[in-house]
């Protein structure tokens, strides 16, 4: 009798709430299942495919180039045409605030009854994590996500602890060949300072330089870095390149043959190849001495 | 002063015919139609048909696709068409160029000033901003030429150098912001191409207010204007005041193109090439063809949106690249009739 | 309509310079008046001035009322050099005169037949859908003409009517302007050349450095001594057998 009082009474409850669930109006956000999702950002695609929601996307925009498997569609990812992503009759399109007129698609999304992800390009690897866990939600795979960023996190910590050094090296990230750089308060720097790496590029920054001042060629000489990233790398500038500007050859980081060219796309996405970039910095700092 | 040959041959016909006016507003109708009815999304034309005639035609997100997608961007495609087509017809008279453009008192750079200050300053909303700024721009930048060209103030030539300067001026400001800021570069060199992709109606609210009041202002002096293509002298004989005039036929074009750019960014050619084409099609130069030249840049305009959008689909062409496509050819000819009428 | 345009005192200036000075002057309405004097003297600001178009100190009355500004008038006039709007047919050309007397974008029947008759006066009837800007320069000023006509003016205002034109079409030219003036109009034009202003004008008016030296009857002061003066002597007065004078300019000698 005891226990009919505590199994059927909570039973009836617990079947009376599932009812309820199913059978009351629920907002399309919460229930629905996501089985058709357009990601309009190379990273969040990267990111959709490492918790295994590889096969509840349906379309993505051409620069999301990896995995090699993503079903790459003609949909734009900065000039999205809102009709064309609705032709595809998606539930969940990722779209990034960097999108010219992200908040009117996002706007006209909404009122087509699509579901958008409003992805905000993070400012540092909480963010990068929280995106994960994100899509991981609302693609109903929490444990995938929360694997996959316990994994960065642990590989991430490996890299640095191998790497870090007590005194700091110093080091160029160049963007392109006009010596645009970061400064340590982006999201790439923040990755270099991690290592506790000097970026010589702080002390260019400026007010209105938002982050990416642009250096100058005597700048760079004088700071003398010992290493140099090269991000660039894929629109042809490489070592033998840097070392022939005029006044370089004397930089320390060409000298000792430090001149890193980061692989294609690695450093501008925040998913999680980011783990491949910490090694590479890791590697790079091991080659230094 | 009668005369015998007087009966012989032909008589003067009118000089202005309004049956083109009529003719042309009706081929704006059919390419409105044609331009909603074609997308990525099929939707059936009776179905079209009977949802804008408020039957039960469409419904959920096919009626939300012609509704809130389709017809808004139609709309102001026809909008700022017109407004584009007639300022460049006023230009052209008050400066008695056939080359002038509606953005030739500066009236471009100015905006992609303002549009660029809005890029780089706004942070979280561009978009709301982006328009004020924009039209901010353009209009001070034209009376900035009406003030610095002193005490020739509204003299055509010496308006024309101001706004040059002018221009230059804001485009090297402009270019300077870029510098510093060059995560602004894709939003504003996209905005500098021109874009009606997310036309909703809160644009089309105020946009046509403007649009229209402007379009309204020119085409109720559209006649007068014709005395602005003789000299000043000659203009006045005939009734006019032709500096005052000027100042009415530049400060409501420039309301249009303002407005116009403001609302969909920088598209060009449209100013030159519709003017053209129906002086060219009707033989006559009288601004009378203003009501004309409104609709064919209505008209002409909705066609190269639906063009943007369909060559390319799913992407998207920016639509100064349509019109700079008809255009520069048309320009080139404009040039050549010119050259054989002049030699 | 008052006997004539009455000038006081007027006096032109553009910055320090005085392009007319203090003139004090009558012009007999009906009458041809022809302002004869060198470059420089200011004879096309005279007439702009008269037109109401420049701003002047001084006063000119015409019936009355202040020239300046006043589109009560009906005023056509001449320049030498016009806009020649591209593109623009001759009859779409001469029907922008009859905007003074029925509006702009007006086409009324009347209208068209006014424009058809002055367009046959002029001898351009057979050329009225060519373009502008292709007409030779008689053809020019003879539909600068029709257009001055289609305004059915009271005044006339022509500047060098005749100095782009071979002698034949000069004389055509002047003959219309004359035909008008038959009709009450009045004429007031400039003109370098003083042997045809003697042939049409009534009245003379002899300008020098933006000063009226002489103003009178034609007869008159082409015998005067003011003429002379206002070209620095350098003209000689000839009369025909038939007592029509002939002005022609003298070589120097030594």
């Amino acid at each position: 009798m005891f226990k009919k009082y505590l199994i059927v009474r909570p039973s009836y409850c617990f079947f009376g709430l599932i009812s309820l669930t199913i059978l009351s109006p629920a907002p399309a956000h919460s229930a629905s299942p996501i089985h058709r999702i357009i990601s309009l950002s190379p990273s969040a695609t990267e990111d959709l495919f490492a918790i295994g929601a590889g096969s509840q996307v349906i379309a993505v925009d051409p620069l999301s180039n990896f995995p090699a498997k993503a079903p790459t569609s003609k949909l734009d990812a900065f000039n999205p045409n809102v009709e064309a992503i609705a032709a595809y009759k998606p539930d969940l399109v990722v779209l990034n605030s960097g999108a010219t007129k992200a908040i009117s698609i996002k706007n006209a999304l909404q009122k087509l009854k699509i579901r958008v992800y409003f992805e905000t390009a993070p400012t540092d690897m909480n963010g990068a994590y929280r995106e994960i866990s994100d899509l991981g939600s609302l693609t109903g795979r929490k444990l995938q996500a929360q694997s996959l960023v316990r994994s960065m996190k642990m590989e991430i910590k490996k890299a640095i602890a191998s790497a870090k050094k007590k005194n700091p090296f110093s080091f160029y990230h160049e963007l392109d060949d006009t010596l645009y750089s970061v400064t340590s308060e982006t999201f790439i720097g923040k990755v270099y300072k991690d290592f506790n790496l000097a970026n010589i590029a702080d002390a260019a920054a400026s007010a209105d330089s938002y982050g990416y001042p642009q250096l100058t060629p005597e700048y760079v000489v004088q700071a003398n870095p010992a290493l140099i990233f090269l991000s660039d790398a894929q629109y042809g500038t490489n070592a033998s390149s840097v070392s022939s500007r005029p006044g370089w050859a004397s930089i320390k980081a060409i000298t000792g043959g430090h001149v890193i060219a980061l692989p294609k796309d690695i450093p501008s996405r925040w998913g999680p190849r980011l783990v491949d970039f910490y090694k590479v910095v890791a590697n790079s700092i091991a080659g230094v001495n | 002063m009668t005369s015998d040959n007087k009966n012989q041959g032909v008589g003067i016909g009118q000089i202005w015919n309004w049956q083109i006016t009529a003719a042309c507003a009706l081929i704006l109708i059919a390419v409105a139609f044609l331009a909603i009815s074609f997308g990525p999304i099929h939707l059936g034309f009776l179905d079209i048909i009977k949802t804008l005639l408020g039957m039960n035609g469409l419904e959920g997100q096919q009626r939300t696709v012609l509704l809130d997608l389709r017809l808004p961007r139609m709309i102001l495609a026809a909008l700022v068409g017109a407004a584009l087509a007639t300022s460049g017809a006023v230009y052209q008279t008050v400066f008695r160029n056939p080359l002038a453009d509606p953005y030739l008192l500066g009236a471009a750079s100015g905006a992609g000033l303002g549009a660029t200050i809005a890029i780089t300053n706004a942070g979280g909303n561009i978009y709301g901003w982006l328009p004020v700024f924009s039209f901010l721009g353009a209009t001070l930048a034209v009376l900035t030429s009406f003030f610095i060209s002193g005490k020739f103030f509204a003299e055509p030539n010496t308006l024309l150098l101001s706004g040059i300067a002018v221009g230059s001026f804001a485009t090297a400001v402009q270019t300077y912001l870029q510098q510093r800021h060059s995560n602004a570069l894709r939003p504003v060199y996209s905005w500098i191409l021109g874009e009606l992709t997310v036309a909703n109606w809160s644009i089309i609210s105020w946009s046509s207010i403007y649009i229209f009041a402007s379009l309204a202002v020119l085409i109720s002096i559209s006649k007068k204007l014709d005395g602005l293509l003789l000299s000043d002298e000659e203009s006045f004989s005939l009734g006019i005041n032709p500096n005052r005039l000027r100042m009415i036929a530049v400060a409501a074009a420039t309301l249009a193109t303002a407005t116009a750019v403001s609302a969909s960014g920088l598209i060009g050619f449209v100013g030159i090439v519709v003017p053209h084409l129906v002086r060219g099609l009707t033989h006559r130069v009288t601004n009378r063809s203003l009501a004309t030249i409104a609709l064919a840049g209505a008209a002409f305009l909705v066609l190269a949106d639906l063009g943007a959008r369909s060559i390319l689909s799913p992407a998207e062409l920016p639509i100064g690249v349509i019109t700079a496509f008809v255009g520069a050819p048309f320009f080139l000819f404009v040039l050549r009739t010119r050259r054989v009428s002049h030699s | 309509m008052s006997k004539s345009i009455k000038v006081k005192d007027l006096t032109v200036k553009i910055g320090e310079r005085t392009i007319l000075n203090d003139i004090t002057l009558d012009i007999p309405h009906g009458q041809w008046t022809c302002l004869v004097g060198p470059n420089g003297a200011g004879k096309t600001t005279f007439l702009k001035v008269l037109l109401g178009v420049r701003e002047y100190s001084g006063s000119i009355q015409d019936e009355g009322i202040e020239v300046f500004r006043n589109h009560k008038r009906n005023v056509a006039f001449v320049p030498q050099q016009p806009e020649i709007p591209t593109g623009m047919s001759v009859a779409e050309y001469v029907s922008l005169g009859r905007s003074k007397v029925e509006g702009w974008g007006v086409e009324s029947a009347r209208s068209r037949s006014f424009i058809e008759e002055v367009l046959i006066q002029t001898q351009l009837y057979g050329m009225h859908e060519r373009q502008i800007a292709q007409l030779s320069g008689g053809e020019m000023q003879r539909a600068l003409i029709a257009r001055a006509l289609a305004q059915e003016p009271e005044l006339i205002l022509l500047d060098e009517p005749t100095s782009a034109l071979d002698l034949h079409h000069q004389i055509s030219v002047l003959n219309n302007i004359e035909l008008l003036k038959t009709e009450g109009v009045t004429v007031i034009s400039t003109m370098h050349d003083i042997t045809l202003a003697a042939m049409y004008a009534e009245r003379i008016v002899v300008m020098h450095e933006g000063k009226v030296l002489l103003g009178g009857k034609a007869s008159d002061v082409i015998h005067s001594a003011e003429l002379r003066t206002a070209y620095d002597n350098r003209i000689n007065v000839f009369t025909l057998d038939s007592g029509r004078p002939v002005i022609v300019a003298r070589k120097e000698e030594n």
